[in-house]
């Protein structure tokens, strides 16, 4: 007895219309093609495995690096002979200021075309003095475009306020040319303020947390967490004891600044770093570089001669 | 029918007629006698009037003032009115802004553009009962003459511009009266539209302002608007001249089209026809080849642009500038920048006055801007508004919406509501644009934008007769209609560039208004003509 037999509902060949965004690859069902043999008989490898054995090897490699590292430092600090003495510094050798490796890819995020253009709103009533220090730094190591304006809400500044990033660049007609951009708008504001992204940050407020993002920039500050904390204490102590404070507080941390100095050169110790950079600029301008005790006068005449302050001294008579 | 019956007829009419005229007759005599009754009472009224209005000299209607005689007398404004002029008696011209009787007293509001100033008139022996009735029925916005005696008051006038003293009324004439019906009311053309729906009370709509355009100008805001209006002029004027420039005057009836033939208006020139200018882009541009080197020129432009939009008009007056310059065109947009930056100062600095009454009916942010003025390029604008999350194309034109969130998203970062567009793509702009020598999908050109708005477009012009056909063929221009206009460049041309503002849009986005025609005295559009 026949089966029942139905007919085919579509034709056995139908041409498909493959849309341009998939890739064919090859029919492995195909007659005559048998890879593994293929390349196991020429006594060869694919390129291709070979590429991934090789990216394989590599992240075996790293991970190997890393895991010896985090062996070494559980054993500084589990065994009984290792004194970790935190006042007097980290063993870690710490970064320098100058040779950190930063990426403004990885640090601000991809450019899409626009200038990365860092907008820094003050008063002109305060100049922020450890921003410029801050801002010869960063020309130092990137191409900047500096621009200074006066908002409206302001009516006149002094001509020393308007030129305090220096000359303008000969090239500053071609926006693209530049890595990054630094506009400083004097404006009548009761706190300096910092925008950058506007869409994705909301802007920083106060000159040390400012400070503190410009010198990530500079792709470098301690490594180590205990440097870095140092590093923030010094800062906050300056921001607010030294700049804000009254007299007595003043004094006090002159003293302490006159006995961190007396062990080193700089306040972290071997390397110059963005405490020192604010520190100086709030010494500078609470008006007591002449009256400060020895050591202090010493570091501020270093400060002074590796040359990023010159663009200060101009703006504190 | 028999004669009997005719007659019959007959006599029945009459008898009829002289019913009916017996009526008439009564009918008749009543209407007499009232007639009399009235005439009677209004002759003892009159009588009793004249007999006691014994101020009758020191009031009334003037005749027509047609200079029948030339008084030496000396008018004090309105604004002049301070507690310095204290016991003196003076005469005022002003208008009636309102007028209120109070039994025996009459309150009038007397005006003068933006300045209104309190008068009295009481009942005593200066002035009569009749007196006081005659200025309490004076209809609004008569041009009276006043003379009277400025005191001092203690307390503040607070709903009037001179708050310290007031007027005591000896004399009052009227200088030309106005009809008792107004179209529209000051009061309400002045009053803020959130209040006037909050309280129920009227506002006027722009179509009624605009007809009676007349009236509506009288206002203290529309004087404050104008005067701004002037302002911006006379700083364009000021600034320009004080940096070497020359004011020209280009003629506006043309023999072709500037900007593409679409949008102009023809008139009929004889036996042909001409057009209406678009634009003096074209002869500023040749009296830089005539070597004036700086010119700027103020002056009505015309466009037959089929748009009912709140920013375009058919018939405004434009602000050119066109300049020569040595290597870069920067020059030329430095320039251009500082004197907008300069008019702002001006403003900010000398029309605080003006800028704060506009702000009591149109409230808005004041206008921010930096110096020297922020320049971004088009490719920085694409990124941020990519950023922002719009899908556009590298070379796109930016369209309205775009513009104005760009206005936002640069106010946000920079705090300004002026700023450049520099490099913008050469597709999107007219032939004689030069383009950009590095990259020849742009071009020198750059946009200047208030508060997200377009009011300048610019660029660096070919000046080079080659290039400039070259341009004009890709661009599918009849060679033979620009003949002239590239004839201009054969005979040694410097490089130069410009750009040109609208007045009436400039006004407009710095105080913060909404639509062009408050800006415009007389705006024509699509569908406006008249006044």
């Amino acid at each position: 007895m026949p089966m029942y037999k139905v007919k085919p509902v579509s034709p056995g060949d139908i041409k498909i219309d493959l849309p341009a965004c998939m890739y064919k690859s090859p029919n492995i069902h195909a007659q005559g093609m048998n890879c593994g043999d293929h390349a196991l008989q020429n006594g060869g490898v694919d390129p291709a495995l070979e590429r991934l054995e090789g990216r394989q090897d590599e992240v075996l490699r790293r991970l190997y690096e890393l895991k010896a590292a985090v062996d070494g430092i559980t054993k500084t600090v589990t065994s009984p002979d290792a004194d970790l003495d935190v006042s007097t510094g980290s063993r870690l050798p710490a970064e320098s200021v100058f040779r950190g490796t930063a990426d403004l890819d990885s640090l601000l995020g991809k450019d899409l075309g626009a200038l990365r253009d860092v907008v820094i709103n003050a008063s002109p009533g305060r100049p922020p003095l450890s921003l410029l220090v801050l801002h010869a730094l960063l020309c130092q190591r990137y191409q900047v475009l500096s621009s200074v304006h006066v908002h409206s809400s302001v009516s006149a500044v002094p001509p020393s306020l308007l030129s305090c990033l220096g000359p303008r660049h000969t090239d500053s007609y071609a926006r693209q040319r530049f890595q990054l951009g630094f506009t400083l708008i004097w404006k009548d504001v009761s706190e300096l303020q910092m925008k950058f992204n506007t869409q994705s940050m909301c802007p920083i407020e106060g000159e040390a947390n400012v400070a503190r993002f410009l010198f990530r920039l500079l792709g470098a500050g301690p490594q180590d967490p205990v440097a870095a904390t140092q590093m923030d204490c010094w800062i906050d102590t300056a921001v607010f004891q030294l700049a804000e404070g009254g007299s007595k507080e003043r004094a006090a941390v002159l003293r302490s600044l006159n006995a961190a100095l007396g062990r080193s050169p700089w306040l972290l110790g071997q390397e110059f770093s963005l405490a020192d950079i604010v520190c100086a600029c709030c010494v500078l301008r609470a008006g007591q570089a002449s009256s400060a005790p020895v050591n202090v006068q010493r570091w501020l005449k270093s400060c002074q001669n590796l040359g990023h302050f010159d663009c200060v001294y101009p703006l504190l008579q | 029918m028999t004669k009997e019956n005719v007659q019959g007829a007959a006599e029945e009419e009459q008898q009829a007629q002289s019913k009916k005229g017996l009526k008439k007759q009564q009918k008749e005599a009543e209407k007499a006698a009232k007639k009399a009754e009235k005439q009677a009472k209004l002759a003892a009224e009159q009588q009793e009037a004249d007999e006691d209005d014994f101020a009758k000299d020191r009031y009334g209607i003037c005749p027509m003032v047609q200079s029948q005689q030339k008084l030496d007398r000396a008018l004090v404004r309105v604004q002049d009115l301070t507690p310095e002029k204290a016991e003196q008696q003076i005469w005022v011209r002003a208008r009636i802004h309102t007028s209120r009787a109070k039994g025996k007293q009459c309150f009038l509001v007397l005006r003068h553009q933006q300045f209104t100033v309190q008068a009295l008139l009481a009942v005593g022996e200066r002035a009569s009962k009749q007196m006081v009735k005659f200025a309490a029925n004076l209809t609004k916005e008569s041009i009276i003459d006043v003379e009277a005696v400025v005191k001092k008051v203690e307390q503040k006038i607070e709903s009037c511009s001179q708050q310290d003293v007031e007027l005591h009324v000896e004399r009052i004439f009227v200088i030309s009266q106005s009809e008792a019906r107004l179209p529209l009311q000051l009061e309400d053309a002045v009053r803020p539209e959130g209040e006037g729906d909050e309280e129920g009370r009227a506002t006027v709509n722009q179509d009624t302002r605009l007809d009676n355009r007349v009236i509506d100008l009288r206002t203290t805001t529309s004087q404050a608007i104008f005067r701004l209006q002037s302002g911006v002029c006379q700083l364009f004027r000021d600034t320009l001249i004080n940096k070497g420039f020359v004011e020209i005057q280009t003629p506006k009836i043309i023999s072709a089209a500037s900007e593409g033939g679409a949008n102009v208006f023809t008139v009929s020139y004889f036996k042909t026809s001409a057009y209406l200018a678009q634009s003096p882009q074209l002869y500023k541009q040749m009296c830089i080849c005539a070597d004036f080197d700086k010119v700027f020129c103020v002056g009505p432009v015309f466009r037959a642009e089929d748009s009912n939009t709140h920013r375009h008009l058919t018939e405004f007056v434009g602000l050119d500038i066109e300049m020569a310059f040595n290597y870069h065109y920067h020059e030329v947009i430095d320039s251009i920048t500082d004197t907008m930056v300069q008019i702002f100062k001006g403003l900010r600095d000398r029309f605080q006055t003006e800028i704060q009454t506009v702000n009591k009916q149109y409230p808005s942010e004041p206008f921010k801007f930096l110096e020297p003025t922020l320049r971004l390029e088009y490719k920085e604008a694409v990124a941020m508004l990519k950023a922002a999350g719009v899908e556009m194309g590298d070379e796109e034109d930016l369209s309205t919406p775009n513009e104005k969130l760009l206005g936002r998203l640069v106010k946000e970062k920079y705090d300004t509501d002026f700023y450049v567009l520099d490099k913008y793509p050469l597709a999107v702009r007219p032939f004689y644009t030069m383009p950009d020598p590095n990259n020849p999908k742009y071009s020198n050109s750059y946009d200047m934008f208030m508060r997200g708005e377009e009011i300048l477009s610019g660029a660096q012009r070919v000046h080079d007769a080659q290039l400039l056909t070259e341009r004009a063929m890709h661009h599918n221009i009849d060679l033979e209609k620009i003949k002239a206009y590239i004839d201009s460049f054969r005979y040694g041309a410097p490089p130069h560039a410009g750009g040109g503002i609208g007045l009436e849009r400039v006004t407009m986005l710095y105080l913060g208004l909404h639509n062009v025609r408050q800006t415009s005295m007389f705006p024509r559009d699509p569908k406006r003509l008249t006044p």
